[in-house]
This record gives structure tokens, sequence and C-alpha cells, in this order.
């Protein structure tokens, strides 16, 4: 777990680098991602210890949104102001883009997939 | 008296360390993983957003400054990054599948991803909603720990994004089912990759729990929306906006 954990650590850091002094646009982690993803192609392996720290992140994911989005309590008064372009915006944003994205599967494989 | 003033001391000590606001975030969660588990993984009773209203509700009883509050639970926040870096694993695992449908699944991402961007932004303007609130729109179908950087970049409130965020992930996982039913989508990773595109983590943990290949196509289409959108949302925030 350990060296896993120093591996993400490592690639973090390094994208916070690339990041502050080569594409500031991008976000470092974003940046450490794309390099730890690299790093494995060219090594076409996931050590132990690193899926399992992986897994651990993905699996409680959600945690770590919490103490951000607690901030909610800063903009309730806003949140309900514009509570009916919220929900408008975000209900049929979500099915728009479901669709969207999946009619352009359907289209782009009908022909040549045959495990449709 | 004597009692009493021993007790506000505890209380003023324990306000002012980490302690308090660490051990509330998690037993939070740990209620919503609770109610999660017995609705038996409904997505409605999304655990994150009980713990969220959980602990703002207390920390507003304590009258607890938010500010006070995030000192504390800074060390579970920063820990999005890390986890950021951690998505290279599920697209590592999801390459061969990419390199087999690169086209479909690249287009697919592309037309996803705008049309989240150009309804939400549209649909909030058109509504009359605040500048900030547009703003936070913009990211709200990518994956929160990549949105919430996206946000910083652009001028938006990563706190706003977030929200947008966990609820686009909630609303996509409840909906997803009834827009590809009504499509017409059939096979597994025609119907998880958009459910990926749409609700990024929420939707792709749905999406497992449906049907594997369902899950690994959302999981794959999670990161490549916070790859790409990484890129593209701050470039077409500032045509949109100048």
């Amino acid at each position: 777990m350990i060296s896993g954990l120093v591996q993400i650590l490592f690639f973090q850091s390094l994208g916070e680098l690339v990041s502050k002094f080569v594409f500031p646009s991008l976000p470092g982690p974003v940046i450490g991602l794309v390099l730890l993803l690299i790093w494995l192609v060219i090594n076409k392996k996931i050590s132990e210890s690193l899926a399992f720290v992986a897994d651990g992140f993905s699996k409680y994911l959600g945690i770590l949104f919490v103490p951000a989005a607690v901030g909610v309590v800063l903009f309730l008064p806003q949140l309900k102001a514009n509570a009916v372009p919220i929900v408008g915006a975000l209900v049929v944003s979500v099915i728009l883009t479901i669709a969207c994205s999946a009619l352009v599967l359907k289209l782009l494989t009908k022909k040549t997939d045959t495990d449709a | 008296m004597r009692e009493k003033n021993s007790i506000v001391e505890i209380w003023v000590y324990l306000s002012g360390s980490p302690l308090l606001a660490l051990f509330i975030t998690l037993a939070a969660f740990q209620v919503g993983l609770f109610v999660y588990q017995k609705s038996n993984q409904s997505p409605l009773a999304n655990p994150v957003a009980i713990a969220v209203i959980l602990v703002a509700t207390f920390i507003q009883v304590i009258d607890m400054p938010y500010a006070t509050y995030f000192q504390g639970a800074q060390f579970i926040h920063f820990l999005l990054g890390s986890a950021t870096v951690s998505l290279a694993i599920p697209i590592y695992r999801g390459l061969d599948s990419l390199k087999k449908r690169s086209f479909p699944l690249f287009v697919s991402l592309l037309a996803g991803g705008g049309a989240s961007i150009l309804s939400a932004v549209g649909i909030a303007t058109l509504l009359g909603a605040d500048k900030t609130i547009i703003g936070a729109m913009y990211s709200k179908s990518v994956t929160a720990p990549i949105a919430m950087g996206i946000a910083e970049r652009i001028g938006a409130s990563p706190t706003l994004t977030a929200i947008f965020a966990v609820a686009t992930g909630i609303l996509g996982a409840i909906l997803a089912p009834f827009v590809l039913n009504a499509l017409g989508m059939k096979s597994w990773w025609q119907r998880g990759f958009p459910i990926g595109v749409a609700a990024h983590g929420l939707g792709t943990s749905r999406a497992f729990s449906i049907n594997h290949e369902a899950g690994a196509y959302a999981s794959l289409a999670m990161g490549m929306h916070g790859i790409v959108g990484a890129i593209a949302i701050p470039v077409l925030f500032h045509l949109f906006n100048s």
C-alpha cells in the first residue's frame, strides 16, 4: 500500500510542477493522471500496491467531495433564488448528454459492430 | 459553574482542532453509507448527498463557521488530487476497449460533453440564473475532483461546481436507464459509456452494479471526459465569455 501511495504522490507532485511551470491552464492532478497513465503504458502492468490504493480511492471517492460540498451553506440564499434555472438546467442537460452520447455510438457502430 | 466552564473549555479546544471536523465528516459519510446499503443502493439515497446535508446542518446548528470546519476537513479535501491521479488505473484497464472502438467512443464523448455544456449553460442563461451559477455549470459532467480543478482555472466557484457535479451524478444514475431504453440501446458497452460521459463517478458505480462491461465502459468514459474536459472546458469558457 505504501509503495502505491508513494507512486501516486510522486506523480501528483510531478503534475503540480508541470502545471506550475509548463501548462498553467491544466490542473496539476490531471497532468499527474496523464503522466501516471503514460508510465503504466510503458511499464505494461499495474503493481499490486498501486491497484490496492487506486481501488480504495475509487471505492470511497465520494467522501472526498464532502468538505467542499458542505460549502453549500455559503450559497443557500443564492441557490434558493435560482432554484428553477438550476433544476431545469441540471435535469434537461443530463438527459441530453446521455442521449447525444448514446445516439452517436448507435449511429457510428450500426454497420461495423456485430455484437450490438 | 466550574463544571460548565470545563465543558466549554473542552468544546473550545475541540472545535479549534481538526479533530471535530474530521470526525463529523467521516461519521456523516458512515451514516450515508449505512442508509445507502439499507435502501438497496437506491441512487436517491446517495451517501455523499446524505453526508453533506448532515454536516451542513450540524455546523449550522453549533454555529461553526464554514472556514473553521474546512480548516479541519482540508485533510480529506487534499486527497481529491491524489484520487484524481489514481484515475489513471481504471483508464489504463480500459485502454484495450478504447483501442478497439476509439473512433465512435471519442465522437460520442465530444457529442455528450458538448451537449452537456451547451444545454446547461444555455438553459441556465435563458431562465435568468446568476453569473456565478452559470459559471459553475460548465464542468458539472466532469468527475468532481477534476471539475473543481477546472472551476478554479475558469474563475468559477469550486463549491458550486462540486454541488452541481454531485447532483448531476445522482440525476444521471436515476434517469439513465429510462433515456437509454427510450433510445433502444441494447449492448452493455453502448449503455455504459453514455452514463460515464454524463454522470461520471456516481453513474459509473451505478453502471457497475448493473453489469460489469457497462461499468468498465462508464469508468473509461469518466476518465476520458476528465482529461478532455480539463483541456477543452477552459477554452470553451473563454470563447463564450469574451
